[in-house]
Order: C-alpha cells, then structure tokens, then sequence
C-alpha cells in the first residue's frame, strides 16, 4: 500500500488522543543535528475542528488484539488494517520535520501480537530517529499497558513524555468497557514513570550529565460522557493524579460515537461544553490553588453550564467578596471573576509603584466587566448589587452566551436564552452528555 | 509641529532619539521617508543615521533602563506600525527618567503603545515559527515564503539556523523583498527579488500530498469548527501554507 494511505488510516485511527502538547522540555540542538525542543510548545496548523496541530500523531499499527468497547481500532471491528515499519515512520518523521509541519512525534499503536512485541516496535522507530538521524525534536511515546518494565525504562530515556491512558474515571466502567484492560496494568506503569523521574532527578544531582528519563513527564487521558461518573468524581481523580503522581496534564475527551456498542449511551454530538467545563476546572486546579472540594460537592457533583467554574465559585462564596483591589493577595485577586494569571500580575507589579484606582485598573488592560462585581478600588465600588442570586449569575454569563456557546458546542442551545432553576438545567446537562 | 525623518533603520532611529535629546527638541512625529507622503516632505528635520550615536543610546538603555526595555523598544520598531517611532522616543525618555521600573507604569500611554506594538511582533514571530512552511528546491535549499504583517525575519532566523541546522535554508519575507539566508553556518539577511516560482525537489510533492492527507484525517468529523480554526490560524495566512492551498 502506498504510504500515503497508510499515513491517513493511522492518522485517522490515532487521532482520538487529545494530547498534542509539545511543551515542556528544553533540547538543545547541536551543529549537524536536526532539531531542538523549546520549553513552551509550538502549534504548527490547526485541523479543521479547531483543534491544534503540533506533532505528527500517529499509531505504528491499528492491529490490535484487545476489545475496548468506546474504540475503532478494536479486534472485533471491522476496518482495514495496515502497518508502518520503522524505517516509514522514521521516513515520515524526518522529512515533516525539515519542512517545519511538525515538532515532532506522538507514537501510540493497537496492541500488536503482545504489549512487549508492540512496545519493542515502537523503541525501534525512536532509537533510529535519535541515534541514527541524531534527532532532537520531540517525541511523546504511548506506554502500551501491560508491557515490561525494562522496555518503560529504555522507551523513557527516548522520549520527551511518555502517557498511559486511564480511559475511565472509575475501574468498575473500565472492566466494563475495557475487558482486557485493569487498574494495575494502566495506573502500575504511572507510578512506575514517577518513580523513575524521581529517581533520574537525585542522579542528576550527583551525576550532571547522566541521561534525561522523559523530562516533560507524564500525561494521561480520560473519556468524558461514555459513563455515568459525575465532574465531581473526574476532578477527585485529576486531583489525585497532579498530586500524587506529579502528572503534567490530565486529559479529557468528550465521548466520540465512533462506534455502536449496547453498552455505550446513545449519544448525536460529543459532549463538547462539559468536556470545556472540565478543561477549565482542571485549569484552577493547576493554575489557580483551586481544591476540586471547592469546586463542587456531593449536592452540586456537576459543574455549571451557563458559567466557568470560577464565576460559579466566585457566586456561591459572595460573602467574601468584594476585595480591595490594593491589599488582596495574589492567591485572592486569582479568584475574582474575569482576572485572570497575566492580569493578577499586572496589578501587583502595578500597585507597587502607586496604589490603583478604576481608571487605571482598565488601563493596564484589565477587563472589569465582570471583575466589578467582586472588588473595591480604593475602598471603593464600582459594581451593581443583587438582591437574588441569579442576577448575579446573569451578570456573569458571556453576554452572547448562546452565540460563544455554539462556538464550542457546535449547536445552538435554545435555554440560554433563559435562565432555569439549577435542577433542570442540570437534567438537561445530563441528557446532552449521554450519561446513562 | 515638528518632524523627523530618518532612513527606516533601527539605527537611524536611535540617532533621531540622540538628536532630540542633544539638541533639546522634542519631536511630534518620527517616521521613515517611504512612511511619508509627498507634501509633507517640505516641513521636516532629516537625521543622518550615525552608528557611533546610536550606539551609546543602546548602551544607554541597557544601563540606565534595562535590557527588556530594549526588546520593547526593538520589537516595537519591528512592528512598522504607524507613528510607533515617536511612542519608542517617549517610552526611552520616561524610561531614562524613573529607570528600570518604567515597564510596570502601564496606566502612561507610551508604555502601552509599545508593549502593545513589541507584543504584536512577538506574537506574530511566535505564531509564524509553526506556521513557516519549507519546501525542497531542485537546488535542495528548503525555501520558505511567508508575507507576515511586522518584519519578524530577523527573528525567526536563529530559531530555525538552531533547529534546521544541517540543511541550508532561506527565509523570504516577500511583502518586504528580504530573507534570511542559511548556509549551514550562518545566517544573514539580504534583499531578494524573486518574483518567479522556484523550481522543486522531485520528492517534494509527494511529502506535501502525504501532509495534506495528514491533515485531512487527524480532523474529527464530528467536532468540525471552522470558525475556532480561523480564530487560531487567520486567512491572511492561508497563501503560502501547504495544507490549506
Ligand atoms: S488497546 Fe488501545 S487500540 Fe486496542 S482496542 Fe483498546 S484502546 Fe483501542
């Protein structure tokens, strides 16, 4: 077959993997080598559902042996299969790369033969583009579960990140959607990467030039919508992998209906505003000192639809609100709807030199529309005040709320033209994730 | 009102800055002789570029204000946007007057404009450093055109002469007729006037079908959002980038 097809079956087949980070480790190129890796990622184009393009994501093989009920590559689906050899995929690799389409490569396969056979396949391809091309762009490696440990360690030493997919938020929707696949054969090789980043790190302490164990760590992928847990339980989770595993990211895919299963809900489209709920949610984890406690709890266990979780936060703690803009904290000016990181950093660089008023809050660009709410400017108040709830939340909404929303759901949603009580709007948020 | 006109020069524009410092002038307009129209030619100061001038007013802003206060500065000049010449005069003039912190007074309006103008340029620089696009020539130099809004040439240059080190390369800005030239060693920028299609490599094709297909089948149907494609890659970029022509 001709490499081209193969190139746009694999693609095809791999392309379910959100991942397309290429951030996060530092390689310097050398004279006569081909590439470097810089910290903050580069997009290279972005395909025609929005979403960014940055490293060639490809499969080594769509053949596998495993039944995972939510994918296409699955052995009791009935597709074409084919197979890149090494020396294709090198081929590939290279000459995309000498023409700037990509910064590098994100090697995943179907389980081929056995997790070891396919995991061997895979180093090869790497170890050739590395020694024998010299190649210093990046590279993401899907650890296949189930494979050796010896093959984790010497693919680690190859790669920028290497990521094991948990597939499910809980093991009881794995077993059930996932046969061949368990708890310890996905989250085993997590804590086992960990282990050796650690490890490698207090080498390196002692031994400078000893070699790099995958130094943009690890990330892991889950399938938001083909099960029945709530945001409540996906945020514990992701909580529990930055803390404990020392994930890079967490993420998340909105259930596809690549393929008709009894056992898999019924879904049109994607859960596509959940799955951007949740990215923001995950955001304030990482990035906001958010706990996934304050985001949500046990009577309100999804997050909203018509705000961002911040705003919804931000309206269920009102009493701590409104914040001189000069005295807050940095952690507190965080959590004011509408400041974002840059501008949290902007008024405390600002507020050194002079202490700040409205005019100039808006003039070193932060925007107050919504933030006006939520703070004082020299003891004083700029914003509205609300005598019930949901005005407050009306406020927050984005002022073409139906319109952004299309944007990110791909269809209109005629409730946005109006505001419903929490419980209904809840119902309807779970009939559009297809949760069963 | 009082006009200055220099050759279009980074240099040149530091003189024109050491100028109205020495001779106590405070200029309402700095711009370059081809920004200009023809009438007003009559009412304005030309300043001779003097490298020696412009050198101790680089110094000067590195020692007195800081070293990013001179991106900001560069960066902004790379911009080409209308009338930035005399914001970059008032932002080094409060620069010189209160020192390092001048970057941090963001409510003064020459601080804005040329934060705002530097950001523009390293957006557009970090945005095209994805965007360029190679193609193998007969000749077997990787050519890449590209039409960009601010002259960012100059500094997608090391990125690529780091990255694309073992193969030579040219990077030609043709809305401005220069490139950045790479020959295994180093770079330079020259101006180019090359108006006709080069002749490709015999593979080079084949890669660009391979990329296109790519292309095709990494998008998820399902998902399809031309608008947020848009949002992230505008149209304007469209012309020279192989899987959307
Ligand atoms: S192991 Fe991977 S490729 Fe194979 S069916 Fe499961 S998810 Fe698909």
């Amino acid at each position: 077959m001709e490499l081209k097809n193969k190139v746009g079956i694999l693609a095809d087949a791999a392309k379910y993997d959100v991942s397309c980070s290429s951030s996060g480790s530092s390689r310097e190129g050398e004279k006569g080598s081909l590439g470097h890796a810089v910290p903050a990622g580069i997009c290279h184009s972005w395909s025609d559902d929005g979403r960014c393009i940055s490293l060639l994501k490809i499969l080594m093989t769509n053949n596998c042996i495993y039944d995972c009920k939510y994918c296409v590559n699955r052995v009791s689906n009935d597709v074409p299969r084919v197979m890149l050899t090494p020396d294709e995929l090198v081929y590939l690799t290279i000459n995309f790369y000498r023409r700037n389409y990509i910064e590098g490569l994100f090697l995943s396969s179907g389980v081929f033969r056995s997790p070891d056979y396919t995991m061997e396949l895979m180093i090869e391809a790497i170890k050739k583009l590395r020694y024998e091309y010299n190649f210093q762009g990046y590279i993401h490696l899907k650890a296949i579960p189930g494979c050796d440990r010896r093959l984790l360690t010497e693919a680690g030493m190859l790669a920028d990140r290497m990521s094991v997919n948990i597939e499910t938020p809980t093991s009881d929707s794995l077993k059930l959607l996932a046969p061949q696949k368990n708890k310890e054969a996905l989250v085993g090789p997590m804590y086992f990467i960990k282990e050796r980043i650690l490890e490698e790190r207090e080498n390196r302490r002692i031994f400078k030039a000893s070699p790099k164990f995958i130094p943009a760590g690890q990330s892991t992928q889950l399938i938001v919508g083909a099960t029945p847990e709530s945001d409540l339980r996906i945020l514990t989770l992701s909580q529990g992998l930055y803390r404990r595993l020392q994930m890079k990211r967490v993420y998340y895919s909105a259930y596809m209906p690549v393929v008709f299963h009894p056992m898999l809900p019924a879904v049109e489209k994607p859960p596509l505003l959940r799955e951007h709920r949740l990215y923001q949610a995950d955001w304030l984890l990482r990035f906001y000192g958010f706990s996934a406690e304050e985001l949500l709890d046990y009577d309100n266990p999804n997050l909203d639809s018509l705000i961002d979780p911040k705003s919804d936060w931000a309206v269920r703690n009102y009493h701590l609100f409104p914040v001189e803009i000069n005295k807050a904290e940095y952690e507190m000016l965080l959590r004011v709807p509408g400041i974002g990181v840059k501008s949290a950093e902007k008024i405390l660089r600002a507020r050194r030199i002079r202490a700040l008023d409205y005019d100039n809050l808006k003039k070193i660009g932060v925007v107050l529309k919504r933030a006006r709410h939520f703070i004082t400017c020299k003891g004083k108040f700029y914003g509205s005040t609300f005598r019930e709830e949901y005005q407050l939340r009306q406020q927050l909404m984005p002022y073409q709320a139906a319109k952004k929303i299309r944007i990110e759901d791909g269809e209109q949603l005629s409730f946005f033209s109006q505001i419903l009580p929490r419980s209904e709007e809840q119902s309807r948020f779970l009939v559009r994730a297809g949760e069963v | 009102m009082l006009r200055y006109i220099f050759d279009g020069t980074f240099e040149g524009l530091l003189t024109c800055i050491y100028e109205a410092f020495y001779r106590r002038q405070s200029p309402d307009s700095i711009c370059c002789w081809y920004q200009l129209q023809e009438d007003l030619i009559s009412c304005c100061t030309e300043i001779r570029t003097d490298q020696e001038k412009a050198d101790r007013v680089l110094k000067s802003i590195r020692s007195k204000i800081s070293a990013k206060a001179l991106d900001h500065a560069f960066h902004a000049y790379l911009s080409e946007i209308d009338d930035i010449g005399v914001w970059i005069y008032r932002y080094l003039k409060l620069g010189w007057k209160i020192g390092p912190s001048v970057d941090s007074c963001l409510w003064e309006d020459e601080v804005q404009m040329v934060q705002k103008a530097a950001r523009k340029t390293e957006g557009e620089c970090h945005r095209m450093l994805g965007l360029l696009r190679f193609r193998e020539l007969q000749s077997g130099i990787f050519y890449a055109p590209m039409g960009p809004d601010h002259n960012i040439v100059s500094l997608l240059a090391p990125h690529f002469a780091k990255r694309l080190s073992d193969q030579p390369w040219m990077i030609h800005d043709v809305k401005r007729d220069i490139a950045a030239i790479y020959d295994r060693k180093d770079w330079t920028i020259a101006l180019i006037r090359q108006k006709k299609a080069l002749p490709l490599h015999g593979d080079e094709l084949e890669f660009q079908r391979m990329w296109k297909q790519y292309f095709k089948s990494v998008a998820i149907s399902s998902r399809r959002n031309l608008r947020l494609q848009k949002h992230f890659m505008p149209s304007r970029y469209w012309r020279y980038l192989v899987e959307k022509n």
